[in-house]
């Protein structure tokens, strides 16, 4: 089909050709650092990519298990933090009031650093996978609330109108106008959360867990160089759950609004 | 009030439309600006009626008066016999924009049909009233497709059928052609006459367009700026249904010419 050969050659080409000079370049990198250079630590700077891969399949078990538990509380603590985003700019949608009493402390609480914030909470909770969903919460839930509010706010006067020369019940308006409307602004908030939430999550692992993909991370730094490989699987893993999450969420949005200008196929259009 | 010898030969015998005295003002930063200066008309029950007018006339700010979407800072306005809100709340009329405004979420048929989800019609039914909808204005092949994936003249025409979705006594219409071409726009104006011969209720149509608005019209209600106003009440005596020809004779040409120079202080 010549759509497909079109995908190929634009899009799928491209992208190899990218990742495989990336690849060629790294692995070139390494080999000079280690036997040119002859820095000290030159695996730690960067390490053979074959052999990362290699520590990263003998230790898929360990790796997948540590991932999963730091994936699941930032999952849940997306959720929970995403669904307090939206009811916060649902309320403040609905009222001013609302919002002027709630926004500046909304953006105030950005203001805290993770990083300080983080030990604090654990501090407090004492168990590491509430302090993880209660991070990766706090982390999604500001995004969320701001492109949600503006995608509520993004209604077209004449769209408002249509629905008052119905004289339509405002409950009606928020449900078939005002968030449908909202969709690709929550889902951007969405997409910016995401990979954020699994970094919160990681961060607190740090702070001294006992489980996750942090835990390990740390671990194998302490150890030093010889298990150089192991900690450079494991910010692969990070990278790859945040990749991971992104990619969720996207795909979720396709489902969820297909409508949206960004997925119309072309051609449908009729004159 | 004074208008032209053809207000007095038309006479109206149900007002569907009645506005006295109407005044509208809007304040802004340099003192209120006066959009509408005591309009007073009757538009009867079946009538196509136009409101024509340079920008600024107040031609669209008399339609959303009609409408209830704004209340004149004086006078009053009946419809169908009602207060002009009480008509909206009754739902006696179907309002088209300008833009289609049609939900890009929504398909064709969920766009058309949603008058009708609003107050509460059945899932079936509801698609049943859609479906015969967009037959009468010939759309019915894409009614499982978006509004984006139709032309502006198409998306057009789904806003005319959402319009008549809850069966309205009167038809609000404001420069509704407007953004489309020359010839989009003729087509749609015979479309729009063959509509309205099915289901021959009011209509009041926002124009700009001289030719449109004879072309169209029982009555043409001219208005000008500066403050807004009522200037003319031109009758239009050409037969229906209307032809395309028509467009070509000397009575329209006449026509033209009658309300080019009924505009004051243009």
């Amino acid at each position: 089909m010549k759509g497909n050969h079109l995908f190929v050659r634009n899009r799928l080409l491209p992208a190899m050709v990218w990742v495989i000079a990336i690849l060629v370049i790294w692995e070139l990198t390494s080999w000079a650092l280690l036997n040119i250079g002859h820095l000290p630590l030159a695996q730690s700077k960067l390490p053979y990519l074959h052999e990362v891969l290699a520590t990263s399949i003998q230790y898929s078990g360990t790796l997948i298990k540590e991932g999963s538990a730091t994936f699941g509380n930032a999952g849940i603590g997306f959720l929970l933090g995403a669904l307090a985003g939206v009811v916060l700019a649902i309320l403040m949608s609905i009222s001013t009031w609302i919002e002027k009493l709630t926004f500046p402390y909304a953006v105030a609480s950005q203001m805290i650093p993770v990083l300080g914030l983080a030990p604090i909470i654990y501090g407090i909770v004492r168990d590491e996978y509430i302090s993880r969903i209660l991070i990766s919460g706090y982390i999604t839930f500001f995004p969320v609330a701001l492109n949600m509010l503006r995608g509520l706010r993004s209604v077209e006067p004449s769209a408002l109108e249509l629905m008052h020369s119905y004289a339509a019940k405002p409950w009606s308006i928020y449900w078939k106008l005002r968030l449908p409307a909202a969709i690709p602004g929550l889902f951007s908030g969405l997409k910016i959360a995401a990979p954020l939430a699994v970094t919160g999550a990681i961060l607190v692992e740090l702070m001294g867990a006992q489980h996750g993909i942090g835990v390990i991370m740390l671990r194998n730094l302490y150890y030093g160089p010889s298990h150089v490989y192991m900690f450079w699987s494991t910010v692969f893993i990070g990278a790859l759950l945040g990749i991971l999450s992104y990619w969720l969420i996207s795909l979720i949005e396709r489902i969820v609004s297909p409508w949206q200008p960004e997925f119309r196929s072309k051609g449908g259009s009729h004159s | 009030m004074s208008l032209t010898a053809s207000t007095v030969k038309h006479q109206v015998q149900t007002p569907e439309i009645q506005l006295k005295d109407v005044e509208m003002r809007y304040p802004t930063d340099t003192g209120d600006v006066l959009a509408l200066h005591q309009v007073s008309l009757d538009i009867g029950k079946g009538e196509f009626v136009s409101l024509l007018g340079p920008s600024g006339c107040g031609k669209t700010t008399l339609l959303r008066l009609m409408a209830d979407l704004i209340q004149p800072t004086s006078g009053s306005i009946h419809v169908a016999g009602k207060t002009a809100k009480e008509a909206r709340l009754a739902q006696k009329y179907g309002i088209v924009f300008q833009s289609p405004v049609l939900y890009d979420w929504r398909k064709v048929k969920q766009n058309v049909a949603l008058p009708l989800e609003l107050v509460g019609v059945s899932k079936i039914e509801r698609e049943r009233k859609a479906i015969e909808l967009l037959e009468l204005v010939g759309l019915e092949k894409f009614a499982d497709q978006y509004p984006w994936q139709l032309s502006g003249g198409m998306q057009q025409r789904a806003a005319i059928a959402r319009a008549l979705a809850m069966e309205p006594e009167i038809l609000l219409m404001d420069e509704p052609f407007s953004a489309l071409d020359e010839f989009t726009r003729e087509r749609l104006n015979e479309e729009l006459l063959s509509v309205w011969n099915n289901i021959q209720n009011t209509i009041v149509f926002v124009t700009h367009s001289i030719p449109e608005s004879i072309f169209l019209s029982d009555r043409v209600f001219v208005l000008s700026p500066h403050p807004g106003r009522l200037s003319a009440v031109v009758e239009i005596p050409l037969p229906r249904p209307r032809t395309q020809e028509m467009r070509n004779s000397p009575a329209f040409f006449e026509l033209i010419a009658r309300i080019r120079d009924s505009f004051e202080g243009v």
